[in-house]
């Protein structure tokens, strides 16, 4: 290319450059209108105040946004990224390091559409584009509650460890403006008042998606509601695998009844399963505290989410054992059986079968090794910790030797998950670390 | 568990007065029995002074004879699996003409009675029992039997001189009567106690049960679950309680936010606060142990003057290790022979090497227990897992202000011994069970669950050492200095350093037999943050595993075999070299190897001494690696204690030691992060399971020397042992424990 | 609930996932089954369901409702439990002796579903923890027990 015509021609595009760079500057740092721009919210109802208590209890604030043994909502759970970790703020209403300042339409834009006042795009680590989704009157709710609920904390902000120029904030809104819907629920027609409960709780304030529904290459949710078959399929996070919570028969809610589900949620077990994982916080913090009918909602609209045989695979059925000799029969027998049984069957409900667990089905074995190295942290109901929890073997087990127990665990009583290899074994072990065996009670006042 | 060193400032408590009622009341079992001399408390038994010549001659204090003629002793020590009353009832029995079989034996109370160690001192501990009060406890029976041929002599009415003993009887040969103990016991009770002096022992040669693998008294009852710790104890109108500690040392209450909540759930008698604790008593231990779990306590960070060693919220073993490592001193010599540093100076060959261990936790299967009961006269009864029953009454009575005879302390068989059981002021439940007695009015059974043993059991100390060496041109060492920054269990639990350096800091560095011209141990005194504790074999444990490792570094760079030169280093010490030689050859002769053993395993073999606690030890070790982990086939084990008492009980000691000793080798790690343990509990503390046992040889050398302890001894030579056959069969040096922290191919 | 422990029954109240630990030591008063770490992890607390050996710390008292159950109190009741208690004593295998009412526990299981186990197999059923490190004499009592059996 000739340098002069070059020249020329960037001349004429300087023009409209400026103009879309200009464009794209207002774009990635604009404060998108909010609804509540008009409304001054300055005295809070106790009862409103009592309402957003418990839509923080929907939406499991205080998980990230309070660590244990801190002031409630100061901040501070760490969450690592492929780029640095990045921490969760203070959320406390103190005027300069919480949201004290923040006026109800700060607030909304924040918790709807993830920007900080001022314009700047907070990380999507911050489920808005699942909170959208929550009422304009439960915002207000919630508002009330971070405002008049929550104590003002001055637990200062931990910056990230992003590095510049990854650290910069804007082009998370175009990110934003592909992937983050900007709409909250709207009842679906056809569906009856209980369902749609249930579709606003899982799909908005619930954020289940968060961890339960397959991201795409940018990091995005692949569907986050009913209309794509992937919402809710299963899917790999930190270590775990949040099961599907569909209908399909082997890795889902399959053999699950609603009633079961609502157990499940309520007491953080059942005849299927008990809660372990990410899954132990939102029980602890979340789900066990919501009403029975939002319990009974979650359970209805989940049972809607059809399965998917060919990504499920044939549906299990217990087989009886064989005599087998591999050396993971014998760990499973010494280390397993006291509490989950020769027969996989476990002690329903205290201790889970291994047999047609989630965990021995899915091809992805991430949860079985990790609950197998690090235990299980304590389950906290109606706050009693559980009499029973599961010991970490990351001490006493090799890499090999968790992968030849899970192997046998995973291709025993007709579980089909498939073999378990120790390099996979190893490698969650160098990035995680030992439940704790004292109950974490993260407090919300 | 060594010799604490301020025990001779412990009061020992008032002289007991030994009256029929209240031994009886003490120590009752329910049957008839008949106290052999028990109302002889009178000015006599007081009278048998506190000097050290009659210490033990309180006959009436100690023993029972039944009618059954079945012999009830209390011993002055405690049984924590070491097979101690067992050997009592040995040296008793032994001179008091009664089988051992026939004997019952307790733990005696608190009380100067039962001071009969030669130090003065009374602690089961230190592997000090059977050693410290050998010939005492043999005048105790020859006293006993004494008394009896007296009753014999007046019964049958003939003279004494005509009197003889077989077991259990006194035998008049001449008209062919004989009379059992058990129907002599009632008129012995009238016979004075004969001058100690006047006492002929038995001739060695002629012993029957001293030196025979008598079988343990307790082999039974442990066998069927019969055998009762303190954890097992009830008492009437008992109620059960569970604490939560503070989950750092020295943090206290603030607040119970869910108090009401907890005292509402089922079985809940009531919720107490406790110093660094809450507590809550129920009927039922599970009923409390859930609900104390439930309770949620905002924790206060430890007043500045906390008396305790607060634990501080960023505390970390891995960053502590690191800072032990940077200290420089000022260090303290505990031995300075020769001129080390001219010797390094003019060395041929300088060796450096720094080492490292481990905290580590007691692990012991029984959790921590106690139960206390206040009696409608005021009077405390307390059962408790102890091993010094005067200090822990003592300690009791400064708590509650009671007078010490108002406090009676019972001492049940402890679930493993390990050093667990010393008075730790902060890592014992009796206070605790004591103040919420008191607080209900009615007994109750503290149970401390294995996770808040794990949060309060104080640690075997953590060392840093730096070894110099020099070697001279035949590559022999002429020089070898230590210097360990650490800080002993005993400076740890005084909470200074004393005048004279803390040996349980450094035994096992210092008190090496090898004739090295130019020696310099020291000590550079760390004050830590994690509160410490006495580990079975105490400094031993870690200091023989630095010692001869280092060791073996010099033989390989001054190119010798190290058991060669560990011979050669000995020359001179016939002791040490016979007991060095009966190792090797109980393993079949010195192999270094590696060699290929028949099952197609590669092989090699390490070799290590260690002289604690008055015993000395050799053992070689015999491992290969197993799916990338050190595999210890056998130990053999060589132990020359002087003399022994019971060769089987030796031999069980013996393999307990290596399987704690192979423990602290292959996997034990207490480690803490941001102030607390990682592990609560067996999962992520795993102690030596069956899988990693070696098989355990080995011979007893009666060199006829004094004699020395069996509880420890065995245990420090493990380690090097094993950490010198993984260097010979891996080429990697093996500077710190535990071996798990390693990775071999 | 009923439960049949040791060939009789005994009327509990207790909640459904109590350990069956703690109600056989506090409420049926039995201690020979020890509490050692409450997380299956140690074996102190081995007892016998329907003649498997079965961790009571880790066993709500519920899920043994009416099966046999039998613990340390009852071994010399059973021809089995009364050799091996009997080895256990001529080997002298206990020291502290607080996880041998589990260790015979187990080892009693084991000889009732093989009778004369070969060295392997006592090593893969005996692999309840002893911290005072008695296995060497475990292992002799168990090789010595199945040699009697072999000798039948």
């Amino acid at each position: 290319m000739n340098t002069r015509r070059f020249a020329r021609t960037a001349g004429w595009l300087a023009l409209p450059c400026l103009i879309a760079a200009g464009l794209l500057a207002w774009y990635v740092t604009r404060e998108p209108a909010s609804p509540f721009e008009q409304e001054q919210a300055t005295t809070f109802d106790p009862a409103l105040v009592s309402r957003g208590e418990y839509v923080a209890r929907l939406g499991d604030c205080v998980a990230c946004h309070s660590l244990a043994g801190k002031a409630p909502f100061a901040g501070g759970l760490e969450m690592a990224t492929p780029l640095g970790a990045i921490h969760a703020t203070n959320i406390t209403p103190d005027p300069d390091v919480g949201i004290g300042a923040y006026s109800l339409a700060d607030f909304d834009r924040a918790v709807r559409q993830g920007v900080a006042p001022g314009g700047r795009r907070l990380y999507p680590a911050m489920p808005y584009p699942s909170y959208v989704k929550l009422s304009d009157d439960d915002v207000r709710a919630l508002y009330a509650f971070f405002m008049k609920g929550v104590q003002p904390a001055s637990e200062p902000n931990i910056p990230s460890a992003i590095p510049w120029p990854l650290n910069m904030r804007w082009p998370i809104a175009l990110w934003n403006g592909v992937f983050a819907p900007t709409t909250t629920y709207a009842a679906k027609p056809g569906q009856d008042a209980l369902w749609n409960r249930g579709a606003y709780i899982v799909q908005g304030p619930g954020h289940c998606g968060s961890c339960h529904t397959p991201r795409g290459l940018a990091f995005n949710e692949k569907a986050l509601d009913e209309t794509g078959a992937p919402f809710l399929a299963g899917a790999l996070l930190d270590g775990w695998y949040a099961p599907s919570l569909r209908q399909d028969h082997n890795t889902g809610l399959g053999r699950w009844s609603e009633p079961q589900i609502v157990q499940f949620l309520k007491t953080g077990r059942n005849q299927h399963a008990v809660v372990y994982g990410s899954m132990t916080e939102a029980f602890n913090n979340s789900t066990q505290f919501m009403a029975d009918d939002d319990l009974a909602a979650i359970a209805r609209y989940l049972k809607s989410l059809p399965g998917d045989p060919q990504r499920d695979g044939a549906p299990w059925q217990y087989q009886t054992a064989a005599t087998d000799a591999r050396p993971g029969a014998h760990l499973y027998a010494t280390r397993c059986a006291s509490c989950h049984g020769l027969d996989g069957k476990g002690q329903p409900d205290w201790m889970p079968p291994l047999a047609g667990a989630t965990s021995a089905l899915a091809k992805e074995a991430a949860s079985a090794i990790n609950i197998t190295l690090n235990g299980s942290q304590r389950i906290v109901a109606a706050g009693v910790p559980d009499a029973y929890r599961m010991p970490a073997f990351r001490e006493q087990l090799s890499d090999t030797e968790i992968a030849q127990v899970l192997t046998y665990m995973r291709s025993t009583w007709g579980n089909a998950g498939g073999a378990v290899d120790a390099k996979d074994v190893s490698k969650l072990r160098g990035h995680t670390d030992p439940a704790s065996s004292s109950p974490i009670i993260l407090h919300m006042r | 568990m060594n010799t604490p060193l301020p025990l001779s400032d412990v009061p020992l408590g008032e002289p007991v007065n030994l009256s029929r009622r209240r031994f009886l009341a003490s120590t009752a079992v329910g049957a008839l029995v008949i106290g052999f001399g028990l109302p002889m408390g009178s000015a006599r038994v007081q009278a048998a002074t506190t000097n050290a010549a009659e210490r033990g001659t309180q006959v009436p204090a100690f023993l029972e004879i039944r009618p059954d003629g079945s012999v009830r002793l209390l011993s002055p020590f405690m049984e924590g699996g070491q097979g101690t009353h067992t050997a009592m009832a040995q040296i008793v029995g032994e001179e008091l003409d009664a089988d051992p079989a026939t004997f019952v034996v307790e733990a005696a109370p608190p009380g100067e009675a039962y001071v009969v160690m030669e130090n003065g001192m009374r602690i089961t501990g230190g592997s000090m029992s059977v050693r410290m009060s050998y010939p005492t406890m043999r005048r105790l029976g020859a006293l006993a039997r004494a008394m009896l041929l007296q009753a014999a002599a007046q019964q049958l009415g003939v003279p004494l001189t005509e009197l003889t003993t077989q077991p259990g009887r006194v035998v008049h040969a001449a008209s062919g009567r004989s009379l059992g103990y058990g129907e002599l016991a009632g008129r012995a009770l009238d016979m004075p106690v004969p001058d100690p002096a006047s006492i002929t022992l038995r001739d060695p040669s002629q012993f029957r049960w001293i030196g025979k693998p008598v079988k343990r008294l307790d082999a039974y009852d442990k066998s069927t679950g019969k055998a009762l710790y303190t954890i097992d104890l009830k008492v009437d109108d008992m109620l059960h309680a569970a604490v939560q500690h503070a989950p750092r040392l020295g943090m206290t209450v603030g607040s119970l936010r869910n108090q009401a909540q907890v005292q509402a759930m089922k079985g809940v008698h009531s919720v107490h606060t406790l110093t660094g604790a809450v507590a809550v008593v129920a009927e039922r231990w599970w009923h409390a142990k859930r609900a104390v779990e439930a309770i949620q306590v905002d924790w206060l960070e430890a007043a500045a003057d906390s008396t305790l060693r607060a634990m501080p919220a960023d505390f970390s073993t891995d960053k502590h290790r690191d800072f032990l490592a940077a200290q420089q001193g000022p260090a303290r010599d505990d031995e300075n022979e020769g001129d080390v540093a001219g010797a390094l100076k003019n060395a041929k060959t300088r060796v450096e090497a720094t080492y490292h261990n481990q905290y580590l936790n007691h692990a012991q299967l029984e959790p921590p227990s106690a139960l206390a009961r206040f009696n409608p006269d005021g009077s405390l009864e307390v059962w408790l897992p102890n091993q010094a029953p005067d200090m822990f009454r003592a300690d009791i009575a400064k708590r509650t202000g009671l007078d010490p005879a108002n406090i009676t302390l019972h001492s049940p068989l402890l679930g493993g011994f390990f050093g667990r059981h010393f008075l730790y002021e902060s890592a014992n439940p009796y206070p605790q069970a004591i103040a919420l007695a008191k607080a209900v009015g009615r007994p109750v059974k503290l149970i401390w669950s294995r996770e808040e043993e794990f949060l309060r059991d104080v640690l075997r100390p953590l060392a840093v050492v730096k070894f110099r060496a020099a070697l001279d041109d035949k590559g022999l060492p002429v020089a070898i200095e230590a210097v360990s920054a650490t800080e002993g269990p005993t400076e740890a639990l005084a909470g200074k350093q004393g005048d004279k350096i803390d040996p349980t800091a450094i035994e096992g560095l210092s008190g090496k037999s090898y004739a090295i011209p130019n020696k310099r141990i020291a000590q550079i005194y760390v004050k830590g943050p994690a509160m410490l504790g006495y580990w079975r074999s105490v400094g031993n444990s870690l200091n023989d595993f630095f010692y001869e490792a280092f060791l073996d570094e010099l033989a390989d760079k001054g190119g010798h075999d190290p058991y060669e030169l560990r011979l050669h280093l000995l020359r001179d010490n016939p002791r040490l070299t016979t007991l060095l030689k009966a190792a090797a050859e109980l393993s079949g002769g010195w192999k270094r190897g590696p060699y290929t053993a028949e099952d197609g395993s590669r092989r090699a073999r390490g070799v290590a001494m260690a002289s604690p606690f008055g015993s000395h030890a050799a053992v070689v070790a015999e491992v290969s690696i197993e799916h990338g982990q050190v595999k210890v086939h056998h130990i053999w084990e060589a132990i020359d204690p002087g003399s022994i008492v019971n060769p089987a009980i030796v031999q069980a000691q013996v393999a307990g030691a290596v399987a704690l000793g192979l423990s602290q080798t292959l996997l034990e790690e207490a480690v803490y992060v941001d102030g607390k343990p990682r592990a609560r509990n067996y999962d992520l503390y795993p102690i030596l399971p069956p899988s990693r046992m070696a098989q355990v040889h080995v011979k007893i050398i009666e060199s006829g020397e004094k004699m020395g302890g069996i509880g420890e001894p065995p245990l420090p030579a493990v380690a090097p042992a094993v950490a010198n056959a993984v260097a010979q069969l891996t080429g990697q040096r093996i500077r710190s424990l535990p071996l798990s922290r390693y990775t071999f191919s | 609930m009923e439960l049949r422990i040791n060939q009789k029954a005994y009327q509990v109240e207790a909640d459904a996932d109590t350990p069956l630990l703690w109600v056989i030591r506090d409420d049926l008063g039995m201690t020979g089954t020890k509490y050692g770490c409450g997380l299956a992890q140690c074996g102190a607390c081995s007892v016998l369901v329907d003649g498997n050996v079965v961790r009571a710390c880790v066993t709500p008292v519920a899920a043994v409702a009416g099966r046999e159950i039998t613990t340390i109190e009852a071994i010399e009741a059973d021809d089995v439990g009364k050799r091996v208690v009997a080895a256990w004593v001529e080997h002298q295998v206990a020291q502290c002796g607080y996880c041998q009412s589990g260790q015979v526990m187990a080892a009693t299981a084991l000889l009732k579903h093989t009778p004369a186990p070969t060295p392997a197999q006592i090593d893969a059923a005996m692999v309840n923890l002893c911290r005072c490190g008695t296995y060497n004499a475990i292992h002799t009592a168990m090789d010595d027990l199945a040699k009697q059996e072999r000798a039948l």
